[in-house]
């Protein structure tokens, strides 16, 4: 990433958000980005600060560093608080405009012997950006050029092999590498969940590393909660007994929350949980505090010792090695901020990654990226908690799409502010169609009240643990992905207090429900709001005028966005399920990646389509890692041993106790 | 829990055969009778039956599950069905009294329902994503 001068060189391209012309540019860092004259990159948009961002490089990597601008910086879709390393491939967000990263590697690389290796796809990207830039002749390159270890890029040039000799690796290394028998990747939910079966199975904690951006487990998690305007005190949608911290699932969040209120002497409160679960679903299902999740995940990393494991840092690259392992390049971050390239081989890996981004419907995409307003459409998942502010303020009128848990979830944020504050505050409700019969599945039939349709979680109950979990587990690919089409599809929870403020709301007006489909959304000329232009059901085109629309139709986005799964796909051609996610065998071992005695495993979202519908819940992530370890014992994987019986009863009352595992 | 077929007919095996069977011990030394012995024997068998019923009302809700207060329900039926057989039809031969055997029928049924809810998870981890089955 040098030019001949020796100058670290970044390319940036991006479309300007008015005319949708394309410009690229290649520069020597630092690279400044602001609305004043005097930047690298002077952009003219009042939502860009006078000097926003610096792009500069340290010991071989970029970082972004925010100026302290008034308006923030986003980097795939994630806050940048302060500053943060960007890598080949990153989106970088500065107001309306986005910036593809492309960090070219040394030109001098071109000459040597690794070329070879590079796909063609590459060397065409590199002949197109030439043309459009006329930039030196540089090489775009996966990731990054490493500059403290010499020679080596990294991941290293050898990451361009299907098998990667491990003795060649330590010679061009010149050190030994490190081990491990388990290494978690994703330092989440799943990871955390999966290392805690390891353990509570036998492993040591010395035979297991995790590497993560988050130091909590829960950490991305409840920013997304906190997000969606679920905080610490707002109940989940989770049922009792899937406890991220609790292989049994006893007692469940239900029983301890009534132990918890009886020996505080709340006896009424915890009679009235008590009854809540007795009659559940029949009435209203029990859900759990997200703080109290939150704490017990808390409590289960204390005892399982998670700081030990878990290691601050950024996974680039997975590969099978020649002695049946997998070696693993990732950027460990350091506490001041800067970075170390490391590989580690590990014998068992598991893929925990989560989200890999938030999607917007088109119409709004396009409205962001052409206005630059960022502040008046929002995502229902990313930070809006000033919308929320400004109508308790002035009041105002909200339009909502996408009529899932989220949204039911925002209309009650709408109604605490509506009743806190007094103002004038209106919901209109845009729906695609009118829903008046619930999905049909064999001799059930799910409820439907005022267009929403209702069930306790996001797939039937048996689905976790009953007869259509083994039914799906049963069925081929095709099977798979037309059974989940029938048992997901966007749902509420049943929860009386959402259904009463629903039919208040309509009946005193300021909630109001439109069914049609979205022509285009703009800026209203006349009252400088935002207009939305919908062709109704039965013909006629209507103007839905807004102050905010928030985005609450999900989360999902392929694996493609994450540029870990993306790599692994492309080098090894991996096969997918049938929703175009990663292809597992009904114990979560990733079809193909499979290495001599080496087992890659997954779980989460990454695997839905699957043997199992739930994978993107607690209990789906218990499930994969019970899967997944039982699997490992079967193969006399170091350390476990079979959990059943007496040793599982003696391993729960450790849990019980708080010792360790 | 959201139990199947081969799961309800594996945990009612399991549960009546262990906490069952040790609550019917205690009543059969204190009553001083038999009775108790022949009664689990028998609402064991005439719940694999009722288990096929049970089942098939599942297939009726979105959930397929079978709530707590179906739970409650099922044991009350139980009840009245064997209570008919016993005093009705004089089936065992020897009708304990009717303040016993709701004693003990009761203390067995909060038996299993404590052991179903707690117990069985904590021995058999598996068997809650089994639908019932702890034995594979
Ligand atoms: C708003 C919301 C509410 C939810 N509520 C519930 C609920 O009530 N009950 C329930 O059961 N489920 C719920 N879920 C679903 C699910 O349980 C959570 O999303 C859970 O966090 C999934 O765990 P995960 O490990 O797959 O992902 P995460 O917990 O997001 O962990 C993945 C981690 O991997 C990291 N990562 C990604 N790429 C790399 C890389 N290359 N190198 C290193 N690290 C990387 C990410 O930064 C992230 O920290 C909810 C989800 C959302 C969004």
């Amino acid at each position: 990433m040098y030019n001949s001068s020796n100058q670290p060189l970044i390319n940036l391209a991006w479309h300007h958000p008015h005319t949708g012309q394309r410009r690229m540019m290649s520069a020597a860092l630092p690279v400044t980005i602001g609305r004043a004259a005097d930047n690298s990159i002077p952009l003219d948009s009042k939502f860009v600060s006078a000097h926003h961002v610096r792009l500069e490089e340290r010991q071989g990597e970029v970082f972004v560093i925010d100026m302290g601008s008034r308006n923030s910086v986003r980097l795939n879709n994630n806050d940048v608080s302060d500053e943060s390393v960007v890598f080949h491939g990153d989106q970088l967000q500065i107001g309306p405009f986005t910036f593809s990263l492309e960090i070219p590697e040394n030109s001098s690389v071109l000459a040597g012997p690794a070329t070879q290796l590079l796909p063609t796809s590459q060397i065409q990207r590199v002949a197109k950006m030439t043309a459009h830039a006329a930039v030196t002749p540089v090489l775009p390159h996966q990731q990054p050029l490493i500059r403290d270890t010499g020679t080596a890029d990294f991941p290293p040039a050898i990451f361009r092999k299907k098998i990667v000799p491990v003795d060649m690796l330590t010679r061009i290394v010149g050190e030994q590498i490190e081990e491990t028998s388990y290494l978690a990747i994703g330092g989440g939910l799943g990871s955390f969940v999966w290392v805690d079966h390891l353990m509570v199975y036998g492993v040591k904690r010395q035979d297991i590393v995790s590497i993560g951006f988050e130091p909590k487990p829960y950490g991305r998690y409840r920013r997304l909660c906190r997000n969606s305007q679920i905080p610490d005190h707002e109940r989940l949608r989770s049922n009792s007994d899937s406890c991220p911290d609790n292989l049994w699932g006893w007692p469940g969040y239900a029983v301890r929350e009534i132990w918890d209120n009886t020996s505080h002497g709340r006896l009424g409160q915890a009679a009235r949980i008590g009854w809540q679960i007795f009659n559940e679903p029949l009435v209203q299902t029990y859900t759990p505090k997200a703080g109290v999740v939150f704490d017990s995940i808390d409590q289960e990393a204390a005892r399982i010792g998670w700081d030990k494991i878990w290691r601050h840092g950024r996974v680039r690259a997975v590969r099978k090695t020649d002695d049946g392992r997998y070696v693993v390049a990732y950027s460990l971050i350091k506490p001041d901020g800067s970075t170390e390239h490391k590989l580690i081989l590990a014998q068992f890996v598991h893929l925990a990654v989560g989200y890999p981004g938030v999607r917007f419907l088109s119409d709004l995409q396009e409205y962001r990226e052409k206005t630059g307003d960022f502040h008046h459409v929002v995502n229902a998942y990313e930070k809006h908690d000033e919308v929320y502010d400004h109508l308790e303020q002035y009041g105002g009128t909200v339009l909502i799409r996408g009529r899932g848990i989220v949204a039911s979830r925002i209309i009650q944020r709408i109604q605490e502010a509506r009743e806190r504050s007094g103002r004038d505050i209106r919901i209109i409700h845009l729906m695609r169609s009118p829903n008046t019969e619930g999905q049909k599945a064999g001799l059930a039939q799910r409820a439907v009240d005022n267009h929403w349709e209702f069930q306790p979680f996001n797939w039937p109950k048996a689905a976790w643990g009953g007869d259509l979990r083994k039914k799906l587990e049963n069925a081929n690919t095709k099977t798979r992905a037309e059974l989940l089409d029938q048992w997901g599809g966007t749902t509420t929870a049943d929860r009386l207090d959402w259904r009463d403020m629903v039919r208040e709301g309509l009946t005193a007006g300021w909630y109001s429900i439109y069914f049609g489909t979205v022509l285009d959304v703009r800026p209203h000329k006349k009252t400088g709001q935002i207009a939305t232009k919908v062709m109704q059901n039965h013909g006629e085109v209507a103007l839905a005028v807004a102050d905010y629309i928030v985005d609450a139709t999900g989360l999902e986005a392929g694996i493609e966005g994450n540029a870990l799964l993306k790599d692994l796909v492309t080098h090894y051609d991996l096969p997918r399920n049938g929703k175009g996610r990663l292809k597992v065998t009904n114990d979560f071992a990733l079809i193909d990646m499979d290495n001599g005695r080496g087992q890659i495993y997954a779980s989460g979202i990454s695997t839905l389509g699957g043997p199992f519908a739930a994978v993107d819940s607690f209990l789906g992530l218990q499930y994969a890692a019970l899967r997944s370890v039982d699997n490992l014992t079967a193969q006399n994987a170091p350390g476990l041993r079979r959990l059943n019986g007496l040793r599982s009863l003696n391993q729960w009352t450790r849990w019980a106790r708080g010792v360790q595992p | 829990m959201t139990p199947t077929l081969r799961g309800r007919w594996q945990s009612r095996l399991f549960l009546m055969g262990t906490l069952g069977f040790l609550v019917t011990i205690f009543f059969m030394i204190v009553f001083g009778s038999i009775a108790p012995f022949y009664l689990l024997v028998l609402v064991t068998v005439l719940g694999f039956f009722w288990d096929i019923v049970y089942t098939l009302i599942q297939k009726w809700r979105w959930d397929h599950d079978w709530p707590p207060a179906f739970q409650l329900g099922a044991g009350i039926w139980e009840m009245i069905v064997l209570a008919a057989l016993v005093y009705g039809a004089d089936i065992i031969g020897m009708a304990p009294r009717p303040d016993q055997f709701l004693l003990h029928y009761s203390a067995v049924w909060l038996a299993v329902f404590a052991g179903s809810q707690s117990l069985m998870r904590l021995v058999f981890p598996r068997w809650r994503y089994n639908g019932g089955q702890w034995l594979s």
